[in-house]
């Protein structure tokens, strides 16, 4: 008899290829380019220095790493204060120059995916004013959001194959005095962040061995244009989006599997609105339980707004039932800070977390209380009237 | 001065199907064929029987192949592509490559019958696991082990207590952009799901459906013996992943003829995967500047009543190139472009 391992190969020895050529799409670069030949619109460049990451099927996006414009989230900017704070902290730490802008206006795109909708025209207007608002400034947008990156891609989309909708846009910026320029890229901050991956752990000072964490990617990162996310060979075999996972793992946390890594933390954009029950449940049944009987995780860390706040913001419910619930979830801009030495309150702003986190910091060295008294003393001069804002010295002090 | 001969590429059984004809109306064919040998995909991916008659497929592709090897009307050359070509119907000249030596032919018409390529379940569908578990295969991967007689898991070499089959994994999933049925699948899984049966009584066998598509006669020589002679369980309900549960797999998805959720536990799961257009159609359709259709397909420009004339004039196309086909269907249409390429070098004969 032919035995079985010659008939047969495991799958590690299985020969996976990706092809850009048999992506199910166009490259929407070429067409970009093509259309602003014509005179269609502009493309705003990714400035040099850029970092050239490989996507789904292998086709190439360049992440720059600075001269960055961040459009930030709503949910982000009301719940998860220290997600973006922790971006601009890496970017300052890595001496690069980006834009915090206040020429920014929200995306439509929870109306959006709710089904609450107004028209196509006015939603590609949205983020065709956000991508001139950045333009202006010469500087490059980055999206922090998981759902304004899904939507704006899909925007992107509609606007690459309709005339119409191209010509209702132009018109209505033009009203608004600004240019018609798309970026050559959309960018999540997460890409750079797994761009930097190895300059963030060349600047780590805390030691995160002892950390096992798991990963929640946000749905609106790899399965909306699926063939703009960013796949590694190394990472799940290129089976599995890259991001996150491969942040955790230059920075030295051992990364678990779960069985419930493909499922949605539970926002689901409806059930969040007219369903919230449904979201708790999903977000604790699904995902935090299951992570916790397999894999039991110091911390589970994700990349979008939605995400972060569903998956943490949902425990304290479960945990007035006893269900086996209470792992921290933070973004990988959060943990990367951390990992180089930022503050847990002043910088992470972990305060604004709903799960006890403090297990966690403590495992990472971190004396909690101490730090809380910091962040204490620092809050006092806000109250006092002595400052008005914290300062970046501030954060570090 | 005697006709050009007619060129073909690709030497599976579109491509052996075609040469045969020719040779047997008295004319002259080229066949180009890129492996070192001729069988095709079925030869190449090592099926074990073929439907729907069980019949060994490599006794099947050595009778197909043995009619045009030593013939003295087909020019055999293996291992070798086409890499350029111009001129038009009656007079092509075409670049033949060799390892390191081209070599330049004329040839009157042309049939490119270069096939097909299983969808890459790694390329897509990540949540069936195919490149993380050793367990998850392919309906290629089971012909394998069909045909050596040793249906095993290969996570640990010992016999499956319980198999299933997924079916439409790269076909009709609007998603993926292959909205097409891959027409072969349905057929090949329930041929596989018995010969399972046959090699091992003890094994559960399960298909998970959208719905099953039997063509013809298949419905009487596959599916209902699969059902009430060998006990294949049919479930409708499309999986939606496969999990590693302890040292077994978990397949999750609905039920939808009971209306709920399913988890159930397995040792091998098989992907019927379908088919895709091999990178030489893609190559060919390019060099010969014929026109492909969505799904990079070769296009076919006479709908039902023409299904080998492409956009170009002289250019015929037939087999698994243009679109999904059994071997009934791709053997039909080689004889089809065969004919219709010595009508047009006849027709375009040069003056003498
Ligand atoms: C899993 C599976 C199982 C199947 N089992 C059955 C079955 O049991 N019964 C049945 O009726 N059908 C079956 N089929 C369908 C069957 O395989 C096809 O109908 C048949 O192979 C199509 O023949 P073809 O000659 O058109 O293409 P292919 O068999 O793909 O042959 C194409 C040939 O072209 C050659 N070629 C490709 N590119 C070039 C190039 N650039 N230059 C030169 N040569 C080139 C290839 O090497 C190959 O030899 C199955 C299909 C699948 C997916
Ligand atoms: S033949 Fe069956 S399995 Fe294959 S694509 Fe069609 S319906 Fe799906």
């Amino acid at each position: 008899m032919i035995p079985s391992e010659a008939l047969i190969s495991k799958a590690k020895d299985r020969q996976f290829t990706r092809d850009p050529e048999r992506a199910p799409t166009e490259d929407f670069h070429d067409i970009l380019f093509d259309l602003e030949k014509e005179g269609e619109w502009e493309v705003q460049r990714v400035p040099e220095p850029y970092v050239e990451v490989e996507t789904k099927y292998g086709r190439k996006k360049k992440i720059p790493l600075q001269h960055t414009w961040h459009h930030k989230s709503c949910g982000q900017c009301g719940h998860i204060p220290g997600y973006s704070t922790s971006i601009f902290w890496i970017n300052r730490k890595l001496g690069f120059d980006y834009i915090d802008p206040t020429d920014q206006t929200s995306c439509t795109a929870w109306n959006y995916y709710a089904s609450a909708t107004s028209n196509a025209a006015a939603q590609a207007a949205v983020a065709m004013r956000n991508f001139a608002a950045a333009a202006e400034t010469s500087y490059f947008p980055i999206i922090h959001c998981g759902t304004s990156f899904g939507h704006y891609k899909e925007t992107r989309q509609q606007l690459i194959h309709s005339p119409e909708l191209r010509r209702q846009v132009r018109d209505i910026l033009k009203r608004l005095g600004k240019k018609f320029v798309i970026p050559e890229e959309i960018v999540h901050y997460s890409e750079w962040v797994h761009a930097v991956r190895d300059r963030i752990a060349e600047h780590q000072t805390r030691n995160m061995s002892m950390i096992r964490a798991t990963v929640h990617p946000a749905c609106h990162y790899h399965k909306l244009i699926a063939e703009d996310a960013v796949y590694d060979p190394e990472i799940y075999g290129a089976q599995r989006s890259a991001i996150i996972t491969g942040t955790l793992k230059a920075i030295g946390v051992e990364v678990a599997d779960y069985s419930t890594w493909f499922d949605c933390c539970g926002f689901g954009f409806r059930h969040i609105l007219v369903s919230r029950d449904f979201s708790r449940s999903f977000a604790t049944m699904r995902k935090i339980e299951v992570m916790k009987e397999e894999a039991n995780p110091d911390v589970t860390v994700t990349h979008d707004t939605g995400c972060v706040t569903t998956l943490d913001q949902s425990q304290f419910a479960a945990q007035a039932h006893n269900r086996n619930v209470g792992v921290p979830v933070m973004s990988d801009s959060q943990i990367a800070a951390l990992a180089m030495g930022a503050h847990p309150y002043k910088v992470l702003q972990l305060h604004w977390h709903s799960t006890d986190n403090k297990p966690f910091l403590q495992k990472v060295g971190i004396d909690t209380d101490k730090a809380w008294q910091e962040f204490e003393a620092a809050v006092e001069k806000l109250k006092s009237g002595e400052q008005q804002y914290l300062t970046w010295e501030d954060a570090d002090a | 001065m005697p006709e050009q001969p007619i060129l073909i590429i690709g030497g599976g059984p579109a491509g052996m199907e075609a040469a045969r004809a020719i040779a047997d109306l008295g004319y002259h064919a080229i066949l180009v064929e890129k492996r070192n040998r001729l069988g095709g995909t079925p030869d190449e991916a090592g099926y074990a029987a073929l439907t729907p008659d069980f019949r060994n497929a490599g006794e099947a592709m050595a009778e197909m192949a043995a009619r045009i090897e030593n013939n003295p009307f087909v020019n055999l050359k293996l291992n070798s592509t086409v890499t350029a070509a111009s001129g038009s119907v009656g007079n092509f000249e075409v670049t033949i490559q060799n390892g390191q030596a081209s070599e330049k032919i004329n040839a009157g018409a042309v049939i490119i019958a270069t096939g097909f390529q299983h969808f890459d379940p790694g390329r897509e569908t990540q949540q069936y696991g195919y490149y993380e578990f050793d367990d998850v295969i392919t309906l290629v991967d089971l012909e394998k082990m069909l045909r050596a007689h040793n249906v095993v898991r290969p996570s640990n070499g010992k016999p499956p207590e319980r198999l299933c089959f997924i079916q439409c994994v790269g076909s009709r999933d609007r998603q993926i952009g292959n909205e097409y049925c891959s027409k072969v699948c349905c057929g090949i899984a329930s041929k596989e799901a018995i010969e399972v049966r046959q090699q091992l009584p003890n094994c559960k066998v399960f298909i998970f459906y959208i719905d099953m598509r039997m063509y013809g006669y298949w419905e009487n020589q596959i599916y209902w013996p699969a059902q009430e002679k060998y006990k294949v369980n049919y479930v409708k309900g499309i999986v939606t992943e496969v999990l590693k549960k302890g040292d077994r797999l978990l397949i999750r998805g609905e039920d939808t003829t009971m209306g709920r959720p399913m988890e159930i536990p397995m040792d091998i799961v098989v992907l019927s995967v379908g088919m895709e257009p091999s990178a030489g159609t893609c190559e060919l359709a390019k060099i010969f500047g014929v026109q492909q259709n969505k799904y990079k397909f070769i296009e076919t420009l006479g709908g039902a009543l023409d299904t080998v004339t492409t956009s170009v004039e002289g250019v015929f196309a037939c087999g698994a190139a243009t679109g999904p086909a059994d071997l009934e269907d791709s053997v039909s249409s080689a004889a089809a472009a065969a004919m219709k390429a010595i009508a047009a070098v006849r027709k375009h004969r040069p003056l003498e």
